[in-house]
């Protein structure tokens, strides 16, 4: 009644630490809409009863607005924190979000992503010049150009721009060219050895 | 050929202007770790872009160049493959090259002589005994009659490696020929018939950086435990060690000058080098003294310690010297400071009443901080250690990464777990020397001496490593030596073997020299294996890169050592 359900959603995103994005709990959000339905509609015929006397239901109504009013933030609430959420992914992982993620978002927001990421991209193109730069690399000041990094899984065999491709062993080490580790660093298949 | 001064030259060059990728094969012991480092160090030094995959043997050797043959065409060997014909064995493409940094010797024939592929990194002054070029190989004129039959266009190596099939094919073969092959079949046989080791590939390592002016402290240190491993494992003679102590020695001052001089001298934290006439003794600084002398193979073979009269000499020793027993069992960093002072002095003095003549030994010091003071051969046994680890079930590769992250200063933690595990490794060691020698396991099978270790035996599974195994066989004829009254026994070699792997039934086997004062650490147990091996077909496999270590299975043991020993007779 007094927008449990919608509480319930904002604290499990709550307890989603770190920007994991938890499934999009469309149940829950029929639910709690369902809930906000009914009780506008209860308002409704309670309001056009108060106006012909029954001045003692005007406490009640005032209650069921707040419910409403409660409900609406918890949703928008929920709603924007996976927004944001999906915007840091978009930083974190590059344009191509891996599957476990993309299941987790419901079609609006995977239309609001796509947009997202169009945005960004032309913003990009403008700036720095003619080709434009890509301000997800380096977002830390790199100290060096070439890092050594160990591979910590079997990843077989990775393609690099230029055509060449590098065999990912368990175990082996490699000297490369910073901006072509960094994605793998950041999923778990190569670590930075500092020496 | 050789290419030593110009490598440098020529690699960077290569790389830099081509922006090609190296791949780094490193075998898997202390020398090779340290050479590895180095070279790493000057390739992030230049931004060459390299691969490095560790190999602990041939099969993974071949496995690893059949992977990344498509991707590159520059391959460095370190510590492996010049002792055998490379182009043979790998087969690779026209435009691919071979470096190879390798102390094995003697090196193969077809390595020194060819000179497109095939690049040694040797010292200048190191010397190879290698045949000369007309007494092994024909030119391509006189084999124009004879190999009619060969393809057209083959490469005149191609054609040399062919010449023995030539003669194999039944055609009329003249004096001449019939003579030179006969010589070259003896000469050869004498050239690859002794295995031994050359200047450390650390030491090759650090001179190619001193050429091209990048050396630094670092890396002078990393080809200190590179000498040091070669003489910890007793593979090259006294004074070859001394030498390059001497070349060692002097790098040592120019870099670390700066300590004397009270005024400008550096910082307690900067890494210093210090030459130091230290004792013998292993781990001594990292544990107590009373047990670095029982665990230590030259002074518990010379005082027969695992007898009751060697442990009342000992005691007579210690209090020779005026040091309490119970100052003398505790940590040696909580010893009375008056008693540390002179220690050295002391010991040597006492040792040679005692029969001890080589107690202290030339040798180097890293300090850094205050806490952190590490002898050469401390870093070589707990590096040797954490690379035969076999407490948790990594694989040989993780802990080959974990040894060579222990060489880097950083990784203090790694460095004191590989020290612990050394210590236990001594124990086990001297157990099983003192165990062996009690129970008379070492027999004399008449042109060596043979010792196998039984499979229930405490930490036998320790043992399954070869260089494990090498030093426990180093210290088991020490000890023998200086056991036994048998003079005609004292100088024979030894053969040492344990159990490898009790599901596959198989056992290692390692043959050492004989323990004379002057030898020459030349070992020709890597050719007498493999003609045993072929003479009984038993089911061996020559994995490791040093020839007298074989694998074989347990029930072709006692044929292939009847073998030997009629080898050998």
């Amino acid at each position: 009644m007094a927008a449990e359900r919608g509480l319930e959603l904002v604290r499990e995103l709550h307890r989603a630490a770190g920007g994991h994005l938890p499934p999009f709990r469309t149940e829950e959000m029929r639910q709690a809409l369902e809930e906000m339905r009914a009780l506008y509609e209860r308002n409704q015929a309670d309001v056009s009863e108060a106006k012909s006397g029954r001045t003692d239901l005007i406490f009640l109504i005032r209650f069921r607005h707040c419910c409403l009013l409660r409900n609406q933030r918890c949703l928008l609430a929920y709603l924007y924190d996976r927004l944001l959420r999906i915007r840091a992914l978009r930083w974190e992982y590059g344009s191509v979000l891996p599957n476990t993620i993309q299941f987790h978002m419901s079609a609006e927001e995977v239309e609001w992503f796509n947009r997202y990421k169009k945005s960004l991209a032309t913003y990009m193109r403008s700036v720095g010049g003619e080709e434009g730069l890509d301000l997800t690399q380096d977002i830390k000041p790199p100290k060096s150009l070439y890092i050594e990094v160990r591979c910590l899984k079997d990843h077989g065999e990775f393609e690099i721009d230029d055509g060449t491709t590098i065999l990912l062993k368990k175990n082996s080490q490699h000297f490369l060219p910073r901006w072509k580790c960094e994605q793998l660093i950041r999923q778990g298949v190569l670590e930075h050895v500092l020496s | 050929m050789y290419q030593h001064t110009l490598f440098g030259a020529y690699i960077n060059a290569i790389i830099l202007l081509l922006l090609q990728r190296v791949l780094l094969l490193v075998a898997s012991d202390v020398d090779a770790l340290c050479a590895c480092k180095i070279l790493q160090a000057l390739f992030q030094c230049d931004h060459v872009q390299y691969t490095l995959v560790p190999v602990a043997g041939w099969q993974e050797l071949e496995t690893a160049f059949l992977e990344h043959k498509d991707q590159f065409k520059y391959f460095v060997f370190i510590n492996c493959g010049a002792n055998v014909d490379l182009l043979e064995i790998l087969q690779p493409e026209e435009d691919t090259f071979f470096f190879i940094c390798d102390s094995h010797r003697p090196i193969n024939v077809v390595n020194v002589y060819n000179d497109t592929q095939i690049k040694l990194l040797v010292k200048q002054d190191d010397d190879l005994d290698v045949p000369a070029y007309d007494d092994i190989f024909r030119d391509e004129e006189d084999e124009e009659e004879d190999s009619e039959d060969e393809s057209d266009g083959s490469e005149p190596s191609e054609k040399r490696r062919r010449f023995e099939e030539v003669c194999c094919t039944g055609r009329k073969v003249t004096l001449q020929m019939w003579l030179f092959l006969h010589f070259r079949r003896e000469i050869l046989f004498d050239y690859e018939q002794y295995e031994y080791h050359g200047t450390s590939s650390a030491m090759v390592m650090f001179d190619l950086a001193w050429i091209m002016s990048k050396d630094l402290n670092d890396m002078l240190w990393w080809a200190i435990v590179g000498l040091t491993d070669q003489w910890v494992q007793d593979k090259i003679t006294q004074m070859k060690y001394v030498t390059d102590i001497g070349i060692l020695q002097r790098h040592v001052s120019r870099h670390n000058h700066r300590n004397e001089d009270e005024e400008n001298s550096l910082s307690i934290d900067c890494m210093r080098i210090a030459f130091e006439y230290d004792l013998r003794l292993a781990l001594y600084q990292h544990w107590s003294l009373y047990e670095s002398l029982c665990n230590t193979s030259y002074t518990s073979a010379s005082l027969k310690l695992w007898s009751v009269q060697g442990q009342k000499r000992l005691q007579e020793f210690l209090a020779d010297m005026g040091l309490p027993l119970k100052q003398v069992k505790q940590k040696f960093n909580s010893m009375d400071v008056s008693l540390k002072e002179n220690l050295r002095e002391m010991i040597e003095e006492s040792a040679n009443k005692f029969g001890m003549k080589d107690l202290r030994v030339q040798t180097f010091s890293i300090h850094f901080g205050f806490k952190n003071k590490f002898s050469a051969s401390d870093i070589v046994y707990a590096t040797t250690s954490l690379m035969e680890n076999i407490e948790k079930e990594d694989s040989e590769t993780t802990n080959f990464i974990k040894a060579l992250d222990s060489l880097s200063r950083g990784n203090l933690d790694k460095l004191h777990q590989g020290l612990d595990l050394a210590k236990k490794q001594l124990r086990a060691i001297q157990q099983t020397v003192a165990s062996c020698i009690c129970t008379n396991l070492v027999i004399s099978q008449g042109p060596f001496l043979y010792c196998s270790l039984m499979e229930g035996t405490p930490d036998v599974k320790l043992f399954s490593k070869p260089v494990s195994l090498c030093l426990l066989s180093k210290y088991l004829l020490k000890s023998f030596v200086c056991s036994t009254k048998n003079k005609r026994c004292k100088l024979l070699p030894l053969v040492m073997a344990a159990p490898m792997d009790v599901e596959q039934g198989t056992v290692i086997m390692v043959g050492i020299p004989p323990e004379v004062e002057s030898s020459d650490k030349k070992n020709f147990f890597g050719r007498a294996f493999e003609k045993a091996a072929e003479s009984t077909n038993s089911r061996t496999l020559h994995n490791h890169f040093e020839m007298s270590i074989i694998e074989l299975k347990t029930e072709d043991r006692s044929k292939f050592l009847d073998a030997l020993i009629s080898l050998l007779s």
